[in-house]
């Protein structure tokens, strides 16, 4: 089973990241896989998506930490960098990976991503194109989307 | 007088007026004792051009002599002088220009840090966590590339591994620390690497760094050919860049494609992209098929009354000549002006300049394949012919090099006789001196290459037999044999020559005179 064996530092990443939390984030470890998290982020105040509870999904792979972790949203999210499957471009989670780097961090620098949108290395062609075209209206839409998808109701 | 004494007359006169530039062409060729097993990296050096082919030994004596002379210059661990080389492409004078007109910008790029942290100015005392598995280790299970970072021997491996399964970013492997660029050298992975597969994998990728982004050196593209050419000078205005590479392929080191004087790599080029180009096709389409009338799909008569029935689903039927209702035809023989002149005049067009492409396409593939066959002959020669020929004829081995110095002239000359009609293709059409005398020097040099072809590919066999005692006409054979590849190869050396000079002679002096330039001996008279 996979929690029998689980390395050391992926026990104490665990134990880090529910006892001295992040700011705005939250990841605990599904029950019956410990290399499977379930993740919250709180949209960055002063950005679109402010007020926004953000679900996702983070997994440890075996390689791991020699290999990235794989992070996906599953909540709906309008952002330049992140397509409407959830996948997100972010230079850490692909050759910028090191394993000196943790899932606090990973999880710190998709916040980040958040309050800054960078839409000249876009995933989602479409909403980097309104975004560069028409920042304003795509704001719009991004908070749209934010209160449509990621507000409890 | 008999066709020997002929060849054998002619060559002797031509070798005595120009001997002096009778090896600007033939030097391209291997003249190696036995180029099949090559001991040390060979040089061929011909008129203004060099290059060297390379096995994997020379290479990595290459790199660790340029390695060791960087690091004996500057000072630094070899280790240190592999990360710089490879920064600099591996070049030396990069290398020393660079450091020595700003060293610590140098040692920045490419992170070879100049501080030398100890462990204990990060974590105080014997032991250390490491970074990676959060391990709390005594010091000497600890590493860190001089920046202080601390990792533990066993992640360090792990890390290597795992940068070596990624490819050759392994080479320009950092510590492990996002933030820090200090490099992790040569030296560091032959020490902490966890296997000596992954040792052997980073000098693999480190050996081929050296051959892929040195500017002087490329793989040889010859199908699983493991040589590298170094190349020295030349090449470019009058110097060639052909090469020809132990493996027996012939290529341009310029262009990577095959060998092709006389014609330029641009025109290679373009001729290769005209051989794969979907454009080609659709003009053949054009000039031979006709759309069905309803439902446009090309068709293309190949006999039959002029009653056409479209395949299913279509099954339209129609007249191919004025592609009428078959069934409100009548007769279609009475001139209408209105019809689509110009749809006739494309077609014939596209006719017309697909039956030049497909001429002159069909006899550079002949000639492309002649060639794929004489080298495979060649190898039957070399490791058959010649050793039974040793048996029958009573001869030496080097007494035969005839035989081998035939074969190799032959698949030279259909080289250059194939890309000749590439040369032919782009030949304006309205140069008519030019391509008259194009045409002529063509036919000359397949008439004497056909000639030799059949000399070392049919004469030889008589010799074969064995009688007990040498053949009487042996003696002759060779004479013959060494004279037609020496005519032949004097001729294709000129051809190659009048041609890369785009046929000047025209305006110059006419086509008489350089027919005359030009010795072939014609046998047959």
């Amino acid at each position: 089973m996979a929690n029998s064996n689980l390395p050391r530092r992926i026990i104490k990443e665990t134990q880090r990241l529910l006892s001295e939390p992040a700011p705005g984030i939250s990841a605990s470890p599904s029950e019956d896989n410990m290399r499977y998290f379930n993740v919250m982020i709180l949209g960055p105040a002063q950005s679109p998506y402010e007020g926004g509870v953000f679900k996702l999904e983070l997994f440890l792979s075996e390689e791991y930490p020699m290999a990235a972790p794989k992070v996906r949203f599953l909540t709906k999210i309008y952002h330049p960098n992140i397509d409407k499957l959830g996948r997100i471009c972010l230079d850490i989670l692909k050759d910028k990976w090191s394993p000196a780097l943790q899932i606090r961090t990973v999880l710190l620098s998709i916040q980040a991503l958040l309050s800054a949108p960078n839409p000249d290395d876009p995933l989602s062609e479409n909403i980097a194109k309104h975004w560069k075209t028409n920042e304003t209206e795509a704001v719009e839409t991004a908070k749209e989307w934010t209160r449509l998808y990621a507000t409890g109701a | 007088m008999d066709e020997n004494d002929l060849n054998s007359d002619h060559v002797n006169s031509d070798t005595t007026v120009d001997d002096d530039d009778a090896d600007c062409y033939y030097d391209f060729f291997i003249k190696g004792d036995d180029p099949m097993d090559p001991e040390d990296a060979k040089s061929h050096q011909g008129s203004g051009q060099k290059y060297t082919i390379l096995n994997q030994a020379d290479m990595r004596k290459r790199q660790e002599d340029v390695i060791a002379e960087v690091s004996t210059v500057l000072s630094v661990s070899g280790a240190t002088a592999t990360i710089l080389l490879r920064h600099f492409n591996w070049s030396v004078g990069n290398v020393h220009e660079a450091w020595f007109a700003d060293e610590d910008d140098v040692r920045k790029r490419v992170g070879l840090l100049d501080y030398d942290k100890q462990l204990s100015d990060v974590n105080a005392g014997d032991r250390a966590s490491c970074g990676i598995c959060f391990d709390v280790y005594p010091r000497d299970r600890i590493f860190s590339v001089g920046c202080g970072h601390p990792f533990c021997r066993e992640c360090w491996g792990g890390y290597i591994r795992s940068a070596i399964n990624n490819g050759p970013g392994c080479l320009t492997l950092r510590c492990p620390d996002p933030s820090c660029s200090a490099a992790a050298d040569r030296d560091v992975i032959d020490m902490l690497a966890l296997s000596d597969d992954d040792k052997k994998k980073y000098s693999q990728y480190l050996l081929r760094s050296y051959v892929e982004e040195n500017k002087k050196i490329k793989w040889c593209p010859g199908p699983d050919c493991e040589y590298a050419v170094e190349f020295d000078g030349g090449g470019g205005g009058e110097d060639s860049w052909d090469v020809s590479c132990l493996c027996y392929y012939s290529f341009c080191w310029n262009c990577l494609e095959d060998s092709h004087r006389p014609v330029d790599c641009q025109t290679v080029s373009s001729w290769l992209s005209k051989n794969t180009d979907e454009s080609e096709t659709k003009i053949w389409i054009l000039a031979r098929t006709k759309p069905c009338p309803r439902c446009q799909k090309s068709i293309e008569k190949n006999g039959g009354c002029m009653h056409m029935t479209c395949n299913p689903p279509c099954r339209y039927e129609f007249c191919w000549i004025c592609l009428g209702d078959w069934y409100n035809h009548g007769t279609c023989n009475r001139y209408n002006e209105a019809a689509d002149v110009e749809a006739d005049k494309n077609r014939e067009d596209a006719e017309k300049y697909v039956t030049k492409y497909t001429h002159y396409y069909d006899r550079w593939a002949a000639n492309h394949s002649s060639r794929q066959k004489a080298i495979a002959d060649m190898q039957r020669v070399q490791s058959m012919q010649i050793r039974r020929l040793i048996e029958t004829q009573g001869k030496a081995g080097y007494e035969l090099l005839f035989i081998t110095d035939a074969w190799e002239q032959i698949i030279g000359c259909r080289q250059v006789l194939k890309w000749t009609y590439a040369y032919g293709y782009y030949l304006p059409e309205n140069e008519h001196t030019k391509r008259r005398l194009f045409e002529f020097l063509q036919g000359e040099a397949e008439k004497g290459l056909e000639r030799l072809h059949e000399c070392a590919e049919l004469e030889l066999n008589q010799f074969l037999v064995d009688y007990g005692r040498p053949s009487e006409g042996f003696r002759e054979f060779e004479v013959k044999l060494k004279g037609l590849t020496m005519v032949t190869r004097k001729y294709f050396e000129k051809l190659v020559r009048a041609l890369e000079n785009g046929l000047s002679e025209v305006q110059v002096s006419g086509s008489e005179e350089i027919g005359q330039n030009i010795p072939m001996t014609s046998a047959e008279g």
